[in-house]
This record gives structure tokens, sequence and C-alpha cells, in this order.
């Protein structure tokens, strides 16, 4: 099975019900997309397939006919992604775990609505959930990146 | 004088069967409409056919009727919002995780003009009938629509111990033809 993520293609060899989280972790050592609940309701798992983000627990990996973009595929060139760059400068990550879920919602968010209101923000994040309660810093974080992007 | 007799019997009879024969298809026609009613008011079909922004998770396995969690809203186009899209759960097939998402192509929620959630047998059977409340469509498209279309043909195969609409797919289809047979009556109420 031919399986592109970020960008670049690859073998594999798996059952296609086996999810696409389970192949991106386990057998492409891709670590950015985390495991949190398994059936789409933490958002932890956040990829883009063709640019939409999926929450990849609960994608088989026969399902996905597209490219598939994890956290790591932000930076292809080295760069933060502004996005990332934000979540530092407002030290959004308290443990971190979910935060790779989180800027992948918010990238998806910021290019659909380049300039989110608070309402608009919740309705994208709110499905991302965050144990240590870092979403007033999450929201300022996507305010930032608004900025920086109407600034770049 | 025995061939007058027997014009003016027949034409008597024909008089006294005319509104028996129409009170039957109206009969026959509201039965029809009565187990499409069963389908259509189903939690399967009704739980995303709602008139406000939040489809319903309701339910013989649901417990009590809640707004879907996650703060999902039916977004400008009915699937989602940016970053929060239909799709973003909700993939080609059901997940088969126990309480995992389910799924099937174009995930999305019903125009709010086709409200059915909490809605009476009369006022979805009127509104199915009003091309300005059901898509532009005639009875036969909305027959071979309900038969033909993937996300609607999901609701008789739910899976993962979710309660399918009564009946099937086709069956319902037969029965709209009925229905629109009989003249598409509606219940009084």
């Amino acid at each position: 099975m031919k399986l592109n993520v970020n960008g670049r293609d690859h073998d594999i060899e798996v059952e296609p019900e086996m999810p696409l989280l389970w192949v991106l972790r386990d057998k492409l050592s891709i670590l950015g997309p985390k495991f949190g609940c398994g059936i789409a309701q933490c958002g932890a798992c956040t990829v883009f397939l063709d640019g939409e983000p999926v929450r990849s627990c609960s994608v088989t990996v026969g399902e996905v006919s597209g490219a598939v973009t994890t956290i790591e595929g932000l930076m292809p060139d080295g760069r933060m992604h502004p996005v990332q760059q934000a979540w530092i400068d407002e030290q959004v990550a308290q443990c971190g775990y979910c935060q790779a879920g989180q800027i992948m919602t918010a990238v998806a968010l910021l290019e659909a609505i380049p300039n989110p209101s608070d309402e608009e923000i919740d309705n994208a994040m709110s499905g991302n959930l965050c144990r240590c309660g870092t979403y007033p810093r999450i929201r300022a974080a996507i305010k930032r990146a608004a900025s920086a992007n109407a600034g770049a | 004088m025995i061939r007058r007799h027997v014009y003016v019997i027949g034409l008597a009879a024909a008089t006294l069967c005319l509104p028996t024969a129409t009170a039957g298809a109206q009969d026959a026609g509201l039965e029809a409409w009565q187990k499409i009613y069963s389908v259509f008011s189903h939690p399967r079909c009704a739980n995303c056919h709602v008139e406000d922004e939040r489809p319903r998770w309701s339910g013989a396995h649901y417990g009590a009727t809640r707004v879907h969690g996650m703060n999902v809203q039916r977004g400008p186009d009915g699937f989602g919002n940016a970053g929060m899209r239909c799709v973003t759960c909700h993939q080609q097939d059901n997940a088969a995780q126990l309480h995992g998402p389910p799924g099937a192509h174009g995930w999305h929620l019903a125009p709010k003009e086709m409200v059915w959630w909490q809605k009476s047998s009369q006022e979805i059977c009127e509104q199915v009938k009003d091309p300005a409340r059901n898509g532009n469509r005639t009875l036969e498209e909305i027959a071979t629509h309900v038969r033909d279309d993937g996300l609607v043909a999901w609701g008789w195969a739910p899976g993962n111990g979710r309660e399918p609409a009564p009946g099937s797919a086709q069956e319902t289809y037969l029965l709209l033809q009925q229905w629109a047979a009989a003249g598409a009556p509606c219940p009084a109420e």
C-alpha cells in the first residue's frame, strides 16, 4: 500500500483496517500525532488529509486516498510555521500532549478564516481537549498567528 | 326500458362507489405515509434534520437526548465549521471502535428547512411535499433520493449496535411511490 505523508511516498505493508494513527506512529515513526481517546473525541491525533483536519485514530489507512500532513510537515524547510511560532511566543503548552493536535486544528482554522473571532476560534477548537486547560493561551496564540500572517 | 334501468342502476353505483374508492386510496396513502413517518422521525434520520445549528445524539442506545458533543455545529454549508468539519471525525465508513464516530460518504446536516427533529407527522408530511422546503424536488425525486443516497442509506445500516431506521431504503422508496400515487395525503391533526 502506498501512502504519501508530508510530501514523501511510503510503501507500507499493513491491513487496510489499521487506523492511520497506528501507521504513522508504529510503522513510519512519525510521532507528532498522539493517541488520546482512540474514538475521535479528543483531537490529539489530528492530521490533515488533503488539507482537511481529521482524527487519524478514526480513519482507516484503507480510506486514505490523498496526501497526509502531520505536524512534522508544517515546517518542510525547517522554518517554524507561524502558528508554531505563536505557540512558543505565548508559551501555550503545559504538558504538551494535546498540542500537536491543537496546532493542526489552529492551522486549518486560519487557512479558512485568516482573522477569526473568539466564537470562530471556539467553534473550530472545541473538539481538541486540553486537560491542562491551556485554552486561554491557545486563543491568544491563534490571534497572534493571525496578526503575524496579516503583517507578513 | 330494461336497458334504461340498468343504466340508472349503474350510474347510481358509480356515484356511490367513487367517493368510496377515493377514500380507500386516501387510507392507503395515509397508511403508507405513517410508515414513511416512522422512518423520517427515527433518530437515525431526525438527529441531523434539525432547525437549529446542532445535530442531536438520541435514540434507543444513547440514553438521554443530548446535543452533539464537542460544540459541533452546522457551519455555513451544513458540513461543519472551519477547523471542525463533519469529515474531521465522520469518515467514509463507521469507525470500528466501540463508541467511535459513525461514517458515510458526505456526512452533513440536512438544510434547516427540512426539519424533522421533534416535528409531527403532519408537519413533516407538509414539508416533504413543499418544493420550497424539500430542495425543489418532485415526490419521485424524493423517493429516488431516499433509495440511492449514500448518507441516507447509512440510516438503515448504522452499525456498532446503533438502532437502524425501520425497513429499508428500497421499502421506503416503494412506500413513497405508493403515497405519491395515492395523492400524497397528509394526516390531519
